[in-house]
């Protein structure tokens, strides 16, 4: 994660209209941006898409940043908020087509299938989409509670009560999967002694 | 598996930070450069913030100027220091969460749903304490005349107040929207409170109350629509 006073110094000299700074800044925080949109199971195009339009967004906005705060809660408040409206806006896409799949079946993988192979996006597509991003923010992104409330609109009461909530399900989810992986070692064991 | 583990198999399991077209990078940074100009700052929280306690405080008075001071003449001395003061302190708190509600990434307490809930409920519960006159005469002809009157004051609040706050709102814009309709509700509060002359509990328990909520509810569906168009 690039440093944060160096991101300071990158911000205000970008509100200054500095063109270097401004690249400066897109080129060292888009990496990070687009792994945020990329752990939301979203394809690649999507999330460049979506990379893009936060950039607009930020630029249109810039004067909302105050010196002396965190730089990345306010870039992350806005790339949120540009995943919501993708997230609504294709809902209500899907809801015009008439597509009558049942949605819960294509975000949610099996729940015996989530073992650490199956990645990121498959375990967290077990969490609500405020646990999900909490972890992803947390755990993911590496970002203080402070942080995280701050990106989300929260307070660091209830980020810390949506982490607990998803490490809980996490843990029954993942010792699940432990536990058929363990059983499935044994039976393969067995099935080769026999 | 204990948290050390899962957060193990988070890290883990993470996708690494992708390389991204450069080219993609440069016609980002390029889309910028036509509108890049040195920016002027918003002003501070708490400049913002009593500025629009100002207005609802001007609009309120000038509301009662225009109808009457009838209801701060009937008041006793510990009603006004009361009903005035609390009024204050909720529009103050009102305005700071407004003005955190337009900044991307700002601290927050209290979210816009409890920030009513603590208004209409902190109003109701002095109402309750100092208004005990338990009749209910002209309950519905007089109650709804206060509380249009008091919407209408809180919509004329509310003008002005976009103009402060219209450089804002980046992130959220209904809750945002919450938010701008539960401050203006306190110069529509406030130019009751200094001219109805109605102190029966029921009235004001009800009608003049009512004027937060429908207020928020007013500002969130005007913001839904204009951002379904």
């Amino acid at each position: 994660m690039p440093a944060e006073s160096n991101l300071d110094n990158l911000m205000a000299q970008y509100q200054l209209g500095d063109f270097d700074a401004a690249t400066a800044l897109v080129e060292t925080v888009s990496p990070q941006l687009h792994r945020f949109f990329l752990a939301q199971l979203i394809s690649r195009t999507e999330a460049d898409d979506l990379l893009q339009e936060t950039w607009l967004r930020i630029h249109r906005v810039r004067h909302t940043y105050r010196q002396g705060e965190p730089v990345l809660p306010w870039l992350y408040a806005i790339a949120r908020r540009v995943r919501v409206d993708h997230y609504r806006k294709t809902a209500r896409t899907i809801a015009h087509h008439e597509v009558v799949e049942d949605l819960s079946t294509i975000a949610a993988p099996k729940l015996e299938d989530a073992n650490h192979s199956e990645g990121l996006a498959a375990m967290l597509a077990l969490l609500t989409e405020s646990e999900r991003e909490v972890i992803e923010m947390l755990k993911v992104m590496g970002m203080s509670l402070e942080e995280v409330a701050r990106a989300t609109s929260c307070t660091v009461g209830s980020v810390k009560q949506k982490a607990h909530r998803a490490y809980k399900k996490l843990r029954v989810t993942l010792g699940t999967a432990q536990l058929g992986n363990i059983n499935k070692a044994n039976k393969g064991r067995s099935e080769g002694l026999s | 598996m204990n948290d050390e583990q899962i957060d193990d198999v988070l890290k883990t399991a993470a996708p690494a930070p992708n390389a991204l077209n450069p080219e993609m990078l440069r016609q980002i940074a390029e889309s910028m450069k036509p509108t890049l100009g040195p920016l002027r700052p918003l002003p501070p929280n708490w400049v913002m913030s009593w500025g629009l306690v100002v207005i609802c405080a001007a609009v309120a008075v000038a509301g009662a100027a225009l109808k009457g001071f009838y209801g701060i003449e009937k008041m006793d001395a510990l009603e006004r220091a009361l009903i005035f003061s609390v009024l204050l302190a909720l529009a103050w708190a009102a305005a700071s969460g407004l003005v955190q509600e337009m900044i991307p990434g700002s601290r927050r307490i209290v979210s816009s749903g409890t920030l009513l809930l603590i208004v209409t409920a902190g109003m109701a519960g002095l109402f309750a304490l100092l208004f005990r006159d338990y009749q209910t005469t002209h309950f519905f002809s007089a109650g709804i005349a206060c509380l249009v009157t008091g919407l209408l004051f809180a919509l004329l609040a509310a003008v002005p107040a976009w103009l402060v706050l219209r450089r804002g709102f980046a992130v959220n814009p209904v809750s945002a929207g919450m938010a701008a309709g539960t401050l203006p509700c306190f110069a529509g509060l406030g130019m009751l409170e200094l001219h109805c002359p109605n102190f029966q509990a029921a009235h004001v328990l009800v009608w003049h109350v009512a004027v937060i909520p429908c207020s928020a509810a007013i500002a969130m569906l005007a913001v839904w629509i204009w951002r379904r168009r």
